[in-house]
């Protein structure tokens, strides 16, 4: 399974409209999950293992969803200037670190982001490796500042789990209005023949 | 962009983005078809053919190269026997004439046996990061016997019947950036020859053509032996490639605000840069005045057989003489006189008419709006990114920008919200439904912004000027799509449609020439308010002819002597 980032993407917004975000959040997931792939990290895990425990538990607060957090996060990126942001039980956390690449472009700066023991340092463009990636945080502190060693290097190519990428593509399906002749002649126009 | 602070300034987007007005552009200079053309002829790129292994049934396959100064790119062809009742350009069929890949580099044996069992599959195929692109073709069962027939029986096709259709294959899809496991197109964004928005796809059908006509050569050989002619290259000069294109298009231009934006604010830009030029020297008039009869000639060979288009070219060509009269009373030695041209159409022409004149004007300045080009790509990734700092009233300010027209509409009425865009299951291809007579609501795709616009709007009327937008998203996260584009409406402002595409007499075709047009496509049929047939390439040298002399007007014909 080697897939383009293109893919990822497309694919990761209609999973996330499929499981009943509206579009703008799904967006957000979409572009959160695309730059995790390029940062070569498993993206796609992390936004299946989210929406399979959001299709179980759809009223999963805004708070803890890691998507609703983040694009908060990055809608608040001149806020860091004046004092650290911090957030408290928010489960995949990886997908935080995305929007924290917002913040790290707006403000043209390093931005640090530690989920209870674990560090990531982001200029906006790379991300710092880390030994574990934790599925839960109870504290995650995001600050300005952070110096970035032991970089990803960068992937133009995603090579997810394949039981993730169909779980994805299974919710991806809840977008697609059942095919009919009808919606065949009218959806796509019949118009004059096609074939002279 | 540069600003040569030209003195009339650009048509405002209240003018140019309406639907009507978008559905009428025409290919100009900065057509993305003739920017690959002059960039390889300046470049002197070469072009081999290294297999040409097809059958006499026509089955097998080719390779082309285009070398450029760094890199080569190689279309790979895949030719099919097709049986005639599988043939069909919409996009649910599974079979074509001929299949096709843009590989990146030269490839080898191993990549072809690959591509050999992906290509011609298509949708339902992979391909990998060494392909740039994916297409396909179908002959036109007009053309293609005929001029078939006509070789092998020693003659040359009649000219007369080459205009009429234009093509003897015609792509049904050309699929790049990232599409069933090709690179994403930020692989390719930073090479200066890809840099332009879609001229990998361009490129591919640059190479479509050449190997249409060879194809051609190589059947009625096969067919006529000895006593076959050679297609007179003079003849062969107006085969283009035909395209027939559906709904996926109209999605695009919405869904890309900032690349669209760029396009039309490119065009807009260089039209008031030619409006500002003070004096025309009698050397650009004449060049006008030759393009402009070449133009006509073009306009000559359009054929339609749908009532809206055979109305606007009715409406075309009475503006063409008009045009004629003008120009024969008016000498151009005026002060401003491509501007004064350009509002004497604006009292005088069809929309048609107005965009074709404002196409033209630009054919004599290529040193004034030649540069611009490098503006039509979009690499402004940041834009994506919603600012919560803006205050409420920012962010209504911003929507009032784009759809002041909106906001008192009854978006309840039927009439103007009785289509819903949705994806099918079917291939995942977008499509036009009818919302209150088909049950297609729940999968509706965001693609109404004026509505939604509307609604963000009514919503944003709870909360106070200096709220800041961050916290109403937080309690409102279905409108995060449409404050996004409120936003990039700041550097985008020709990025927003003013017209609603969901209405009851929305027409998609009008969505889908805007952006043909900037491919530089030529001869519109629509086929039916959904799909259009299109020409492409009509008029350009061949690789081997491909020349700085002849690389950028080709498009505009003259008469066969």
């Amino acid at each position: 399974m080697n897939l383009s980032l293109n893919e990822v993407e497309a694919t990761a917004k209609r999973a996330m409209r499929g499981v009943g975000h509206s579009w703008g959040p799904a967006e957000e997931a979409a572009k959160a999950t695309r730059w995790l792939c390029a940062q070569g990290m498993d993206g796609i895990g992390a936004l299946a293992k989210l929406t399979k425990l959001q299709s179980a538990q759809p009223s999963l607060p805004v708070a803890e969803c890691p998507i609703a957090a983040g694009a908060h996060l990055s809608d608040q990126a001149a806020e860091l200037r004046k004092e650290d942001i911090t957030l408290q039980d928010i489960v995949f956390p990886v997908l935080l670190l995305p929007f924290a690449a917002n913040v790290a472009r707006f403000l043209d700066t390093p931005v640090s982001v530690t989920m209870d023991k674990t560090q990531f340092v982001t200029d906006g463009f790379a991300l710092t490796t880390a030994f574990s990636v934790p599925e839960q945080a109870s504290q995650i502190t995001i600050k300005r500042g952070g110096i970035m060693i032991q970089t990803h290097p960068q992937c133009t190519r995603a090579t997810p789990d394949p039981a993730d990428w169909s779980e994805l593509n299974r919710l991806a399906h809840f977008t697609y209005a059942p095919a009919t002749e009808d919606s065949r002649l009218r959806g796509a126009g019949a118009g004059l023949s096609d074939n002279d | 962009m540069t600003d040569t602070h030209p003195q009339i300034a650009r048509r405002g987007p209240a003018q140019v983005m309406r639907l009507s007005r978008l559905g009428s552009l025409h290919q100009c200079r900065l057509s993305f078809m003739r920017q690959l053309t002059r960039r390889m002829a300046r470049e002197n790129w070469r072009f081999t053919r290294p297999v040409f292994d097809i059958d006499t049934n026509g089955v097998g396959h080719a390779v082309y190269t285009a070398h450029g100064p760094e890199r080569a790119y190689s279309l790979v062809a895949f030719a099919h026997d097709l049986p005639p009742e599988q043939r069909s350009d919409r996009v649910i069929a599974e079979a074509w004439d001929a299949t096709f890949t843009l590989f990146d580099g030269i490839p080898t044996t191993e990549d072809i046996e690959r591509l050999s069992q992906n290509v011609p599959l298509q949708e339902a195929g992979r391909v990998s990061e060494n392909e740039l692109s994916l297409s396909r073709a179908n002959r036109s069962v007009r053309l293609w016997a005929y001029v078939v027939d006509a070789l092998a029986a020693g003659k040359q096709p009649d000219p007369e019947q080459i205009y009429k259709v234009g093509y003897l294959m015609r792509t049904t899809a050309v699929y790049g950036s990232g599409k069933f496991g090709a690179a994403d197109r930020e692989t390719t964004a930073d090479r200066p020859e890809l840099s332009a928005p879609f001229q990998t796809e361009m490129l591919s059908v640059y190479l479509t053509r050449t190997f249409v006509r060879d194809l051609v050569q190589h059947m009625a050989q096969a067919k006529g032996g000895d006593e076959t002619a050679s297609l007179d290259p003079a003849i062969a000069q107006w085969l283009g490639i035909g395209n027939s294109t559906g709904l996926g298009m109209a999605p695009f231009i919405i869904n890309h605000p900032v690349l669209f934006n760029n396009w039309i604010m490119v065009r807009e830009e260089a039209i008031a840069r030619v409006r500002s030029v003070p004096h025309a020297t009698p050397d650009r008039m004449a060049q006008f005045r030759a393009i402009f009869e070449r133009s006509r000639l073009s306009v000559s060979w359009w054929r339609s057989d749908h009532p809206v288009q055979i109305d606007k070219l009715a409406a075309l060509r009475t503006d063409l003489d008009m045009l004629t009269a003008e120009l024969t009373q008016r000498d151009l030695t005026e002060h401003h006189p491509w501007d004064a041209l350009i509002c004497w159409s604006e009292d005088h022409l069809s929309e048609e008419g107005q965009e074709l004149l404002a196409s033209l004007i630009l054919e004599p300045y290529g040193d004034l709006v030649d540069g611009l080009v490098d503006c039509m790509a979009d690499s402004n990734a940041g834009a994506q990114m919603i600012d919560g700092s803006m205050s409420v009233a920012q962010v209504r300010a911003l929507i009032r920008q784009s759809f002041d027209w909106a906001l008192d509409l009854d978006w309840q009425e039927q009439a103007n919200c009785a289509r819903a865009w949705y994806v099918s299951e079917e291939k995942l291809e977008p499509r036009l439904g009818e919302r209150f007579e088909e049950p297609i609501a729940e999968y509706e795709q965001p693609l109404a912004p004026a509505r939604d616009a509307a609604a963000a709007y009514r919503a944003l009327e709870d909360w106070a000027d200096t709220d800041k937008i961050a916290a109403f998203l937080l309690h409102h996260p279905e409108h995060r799509h449409t404050i996004r584009r409120a936003q990039i409406g700041r550097v985008a402002p020709y990025g927003e449609i003013r017209d609603n595409t969901i209405s009851a007499n929305v027409l998609p075709i009008d969505m889908l020439r805007a952006k043909l047009s900037f491919f530089g496509a030529t001869q519109f049929d629509p086929r039916s308010d959904r799909w259009v047939r299109i020409c492409m390439y009509s008029g350009a040298p061949y690789p081997d002819e491909l020349n700085t002399e002849n690389a950028d007007l080709w498009v505009y014909p003259e008469a066969l002597q």
